[in-house]
């Protein structure tokens, strides 16, 4: 059962499957699933694979990604294949794929594996077997219910909520991504069930949501919640709206589950332009972790896959409460990590163009938002036919309430 | 100072296109060395108000004010002047790349979204500050928003599922979601782990040895102890200890079966030399197109296998070569670049003459002393900004005061006619009712410099003036021609006493202006130095200034050609060009014959009082003198007969009074 330790050590289970390193999104793409496997390898060569329970996912099935998606789109992603585009140009335009979410050769499969950890983990959550659930396989935030989006295409995310809602009242959805979460803040836009929160640059930047005004509709009204910025966010200002802000939220939302979404193109990054340190980044896991809720931590984006293997194992090392040292064990990508062949990355000296009477206004008006909040929202006791719980097995007897 | 001088991709920069323009705000996405070896810069371009239309402008200020009603009411209450400051700070990004060289950049700033929660005022305190809230498209010349939409709907949204249990899991255990390959709490302790694997290393390096494929590869013991020792032989080792359930002896029997001791090769061990050399024959070709490569290169692998081994292979010598040759090609990609302070002089800036001041008062904020002084606007009109001033104007595109402002200040300076801050007025300041539109068009008529001003009273204006005798005193405004009317008043008064007493008249009696061969053969006999032929060439040029007028319903001005009004003795002009006096003008085109052409005329004219028009003053009552002086367009009825008498030529001057400016 849960290990609830404060002073840092956890139980954390560990999802990985040695397939995922070997898809291949395209010539010149900036997503590199590769970045799973030279983290994975660096856990191995530092010890920390030893020191957690580690699992190898089963693919998730497409009645499973039903729950949240589509029928005809995952319907689609099961069919596409590199060799029979030409028949489904209609559908690619319609479900957006093709540019930034390119068909690549074992596309479907790469989505079952991400999608079966973040399930598994949350699985695993659920069962009270484990503190924290790690997958660096999911955290896909920008896929839609029907549409592909930012290399993106099933929502690991949301299916794995999905699954959390079930024996949890009320989860957290933290994004550190540099990108706005919209995928999972859409598929959960007007429940009070569901808390997202996402720190994200903003302005003139994909995905183009993620306004301060955005906080949620119906019954979801003030549980979406957007911190935008600007470009240079470093780890002292960071520390200083993240901590708030998730204070105020857990002590408002209570949740007794969250999920951290931990996209490492937050920190210097091809794609990104914040310039967070592995340290910076990770100091928001350190403190998410005080709460002594269970975690289940995502991968994301992150497109300087040395940075990312990086900031993924120092990340794994925490959520293990374990310190590593500074300098890189050898591993099979050893050279990747040159010149310096160290964890920990320094800090850029881009601008940075947040400044503190910026975060403050933003940080209060996002205050005066939470205070809308009741404390704690409860839901319903939704009353469940007897049969369906002694029926067994749980997740198919859920799946579908519309039977009961 | 090395950092401020330093530029990188991503900063926000002044970029000097011209020397008498303001500066150009751009982003710096790539620095290029060129094979000269100068340093180009592609750049993001932003606009300023003073780029984009009219039309459009009124569009964003409704999508200013949508937002100003969420910002905080503190920052909505800004003043004229403020406001027209704040105008300067915005900008509108565009996705518009541009390349320049680097050396005209001449400065940072910093360019940011806009929040609503922002005090616009934070704007205004800060230099070198600038904003933006929309993204403007200079090809289709449109403004948007730049904010994405989390759309609504069951197309959308995920089903929720009912909550089960809040206390837990009561479930039987989950068949199948996933498969332990690691157990961390099981009997070894570290050290037992850390034997295993040392042992397993053993069997691997033995198979190698056994394995002649291996052993031809790696003749020396080390480097097949080193390829034993790779990661899949580590995680195969723990593999095997889990599945053996932690037991050390289970485990190793399972490292030696019955076929051989076990050998764990992953693809960077596996392909051999000749299936190596394919590959990067095939990289160089198709590049990292790993479907053509297996399809020409090497059918036998799968694409799983091929991007495997293409990530190891990233970590070989051969590439880390490549790499260098790679880097040394993307040496003209720069990341930053050092500009050092731009200290040439501008050409605007007027050399100072024993170091007086010798001139007009700074345009901008009517100082009369400053260490360095800029011309400023078009060069005929000698106007000059203080060094600050123009400073404010190559960084923020506009002066310091809003138009009516300077009007107010300028209230003891002559009219210098329009300038180019008339466009920027305010909405609401309501410069002058009569204005509208009036030295836009005199331009557009005459093509004439910039000070060519007159009023034009449209049928509407004249309307008003007579309607709303409530908010609007005629005599009141036109003695104070300085005072800022209340536009939206006479509007809303306008609009409500029209619809109270729909039968106003709005006829007015048609102005009688002399035909154009009347006032072409007046002009003869003017100039009678004027030859037929250049008289004819100019006519043509005045006749089509002459129908635009009309058309557009102007008075006659003579704004056009030769034919000159003046701000200051508007009495002259079409009084004595009536009785055929002399009025001489300019700086003396008539001496050389030259064809009077309407763009090179000057403004500035002098009326020159003869004796003869000393007598005519005398003659005239003088309460129509004033009349007259009101009216000076008008004909003066009261006119001594004798005067109408074109005078006898021999009373004309033959030489034209030269007048330099």
């Amino acid at each position: 059962m849960a290990l609830s330790n404060p002073g840092g050590s956890r139980k954390v289970c560990y999802y990985y499957d040695s397939d995922i390193g070997n898809n291949y999104y395209g010539q010149g793409h900036p997503m590199k699933p590769h970045r799973i496997r030279m983290t994975h390898n660096l856990l191995l060569n530092y010890g920390l694979y030893r020191k957690m329970e580690i699992y190898r996912p089963h693919k998730c099935n497409a009645e499973e990604m039903s729950r949240y998606h589509s029928d005809d789109y995952i319907k689609f992603l099961r069919s596409i294949r590199p060799d029979n585009m030409s028949e489904y140009t209609k559908q690619m335009q319609r479900f957006n794929v093709g540019e930034d979410c390119p068909v690549f050769d074992g596309l479907y499969e790469f989505c079952q594996l991400s999608g079966g950890g973040s399930i598994a983990g949350a699985v695993k959550i659920n069962k009270h077997q484990t503190d924290i659930a790690i997958n660096w396989a999911g955290g896909l935030h920008h896929a839609k219910k029907s549409e592909a989006s930012g290399f993106c295409y099933v929502n690991d995310i949301v299916l794995a909520i999905l699954e959390l809602l079930k024996y949890h009242q009320r989860v957290l959805y933290i994004d550190i991504d540099i990108h706005h979460g919209d995928g999972v803040e859409e598929a959960f836009y007007t429940t009070d069930r569901v808390m997202t929160v996402s720190f994200h640059k903003y302005g003139e930047y994909f995905p183009g949501t993620g306004d301060l005004r955005d906080i949620g509709a119906g019954k979801g009204k003030y549980y979406a919640l957007n911190f935008p910025l600007r470009d240079g966010m470093d780890d002292e200002c960071y520390e200083q709206i993240f901590q708030p802000v998730i204070t105020k939220v857990m002590e408002y939302y209570q949740p007794s589950a969250v999920v951290l979404q931990c996209g490492a193109d937050s920190l210097g990054d091809r794609l990104g332009c914040f310039n967070l340190t592995v340290k910076g980044h990770a100091k928001c896991l350190e403190y998410v972790k005080k709460f002594n809720v269970p975690i289940l931590m995502l991968g994301g984006g992150g497109y300087t896959i040395r940075n990312v293997a990086r900031c993924w194992t120092y990340e794994t090392a925490v959520a293990l409460g374990q310190e590593i040292p500074n300098e890189l064990p050898y591993n099979d990508y050893f050279e990747y990590f040159g010149p310096d062949f160290k964890l920990h990355i320094s800090p850029s000296n881009m601008s940075n163009q947040n400044t503190m009477e910026y975060l403050q206004k933003i940080r209060q008006r996002l205050f005066e938002n939470l205070r809308m909040l009741p404390h704690a929202p409860g839901v319903q006791m939704q009353d469940i036919p007897p049969d369906a719980v002694v029926s067994g097995s749980d997740d198919e007897a859920m799946d579908d309430p519309d039977k009961k | 100072m090395a950092s401020s001088n330093m530029y990188r991709i991503g900063d926000y920069v002044y970029f000097e296109n011209s020397p008498s323009n303001p500066y150009s705000i751009r982003r710096i996405e790539e620095l290029n060395k060129t094979s000269s070896g100068n340093v180009e810069a592609k750049v993001i371009c932003f606009y300023r108000r003073r780029d984009i239309s009219n039309s459009l402008l009124l569009l964003a200020d409704k999508h200013a004010k949508d937002m100003e009603e969420d910002m905080d009411e503190a920052s909505t209450d800004l003043s004229e002047n403020e406001r027209h400051q704040l105008n300067h700070k915005e900008l509108y990004l565009s996705r518009q790349l541009d390349s320049l060289p680097a050396t005209y950049i001449r400065g940072k700033c910093s360019v940011t979204l806009l929040n609503e929660t922002e005090d616009l005022k934070s704007y205004l305190n800060k230099s070198d500050t600038f904003f933006y809230s929309l993204v403007y498209d200079p090809a289709q010349k449109t403004l948007l928003a730049d904010r994405g939409e989390i759309r609504v709907g069951c197309k959308y949204q995920a089903e929720i599922p009912p909550l089960i249990n809040e206390n837990g899991y009561d479930g039987k255990e989950d068949e199948s979601r996933e498969e332990m390959v690691w157990n961390p709490n099981n009997e070894l302790s570290k050290q037992q782990v850390d034997q295993f694997m040392v042992i397993s290393r053993s069997v691997g390096t033995f198979a190698r040895a056994l394995d002649c494929n291996s052993s031809i590869r790696q003749p020396a013991l080390h480097v097949s102890a080193a390829a034993a020792s790779r990661d899949i032989t580590l995680f195969h080792t723990l593999t095997c200890l889990h599945k053996n359930k932690y037991n050390i002896a289970d485990a190793i029997s399972s490292l030696v079966p019955k076929t051989g001791p076990m050998l764990c090769k992953d693809e960077m061990e596996d392909w051999s030399p000749s299936e190596a050399n394919l590959f990067e024959e095939a990289l160089e070709k198709y590049g990292k197109d790993f479907l053509d490569i297996k399809q020409d290169f090497l059918p036998w692998k799968t694409i799983a296998s091929i991007v495997e081994y293409y990530y190891m292979w990233k970590t070989s010598d051969r590439y880390v070569q490549q790499k260098k040759l790679k880097a040394a090609e993307a040496e003209g990609k720069l990341k930053q670049v050092y500009i050092p302070n731009y200290n040439k002089p501008n050409p605007n800036l007027i050399k100072p003459v024993n170091g007086e001041s010798n001139g007009k008062a700074c345009e901008g904020c009517f100082c009369t002393s400053s260490f360095q002084w800029y011309t400023w606007g078009p060069p005929n009109m000698g106007c000059r900004l203080c060094a600050t001033c123009w400073m404010y104007w190559k960084k923020y595109g506009g002066l310091k005061m809003p138009p009516s402002s300077r009007l107010e200040r300028m209230h003891n300076h002559k009219i210098k006619g329009t300038d180019k801050e008339l466009r920027y007025r305010p909405p609401n300041s309501g410069v002058a009712i009569v204005a509208t539109g009036g030295p836009h068009r005199a331009q557009r008529i005459s093509h004439k410099t910039k000070q060519a001003f007159f009023l034009n009273a449209t049928k509407l204006t004249r309307l008003a003036r007579r309607l709303c005798n409530e908010t609007f005193s005629i005599r009141h405004y036109s003695r104070r021609p300085f005072e800022a009317i209340n536009i939206a008043a006479i509007k809303a008064e306008c609009q409500v006493r029209l619809s109270s007493s729909p039968k106003v008249t709005t006829k007015f009696p048609q102005k009688k202006w002399p035909p154009l061969s009347v006032v072409v053969v007046r002009l003869l006999t003017l100039r009678p130095q004027l030859t037929h032929q250049s008289v004819k060439k100019s006519l043509s040029k005045i006749k089509t200034s002459v129908e635009v007028a009309t058309n557009n319903n102007h008075h006659l001005l003579p704004s056009s050609g030769s034919l000159k009004r003046s701000h200051h003795n508007g009495i002259a002009g079409q009084k004595m060009g009536d009785n055929g006096s002399i009025y001489r003008v300019s700086n003396g085109p008539q001496k050389k014959k030259r064809c009077l052409n309407s763009t090179d005329a000057s403004d500035d004219m002098l009326f020159v009082c003869t004796d003869r028009i000393r007598d005519i003053r005398k003659r005239i009552k003088s309460s129509d003198q004033r009349s007259a002086a009101r009216k000076p367009t008008k004909f003066l009825i009261n006119m001594p007969k004798f005067a109408m008498k074109p005078p006898p030529t021999k009373h004309i001057n033959p030489e034209p009074i030269v007048i330099d400016d």
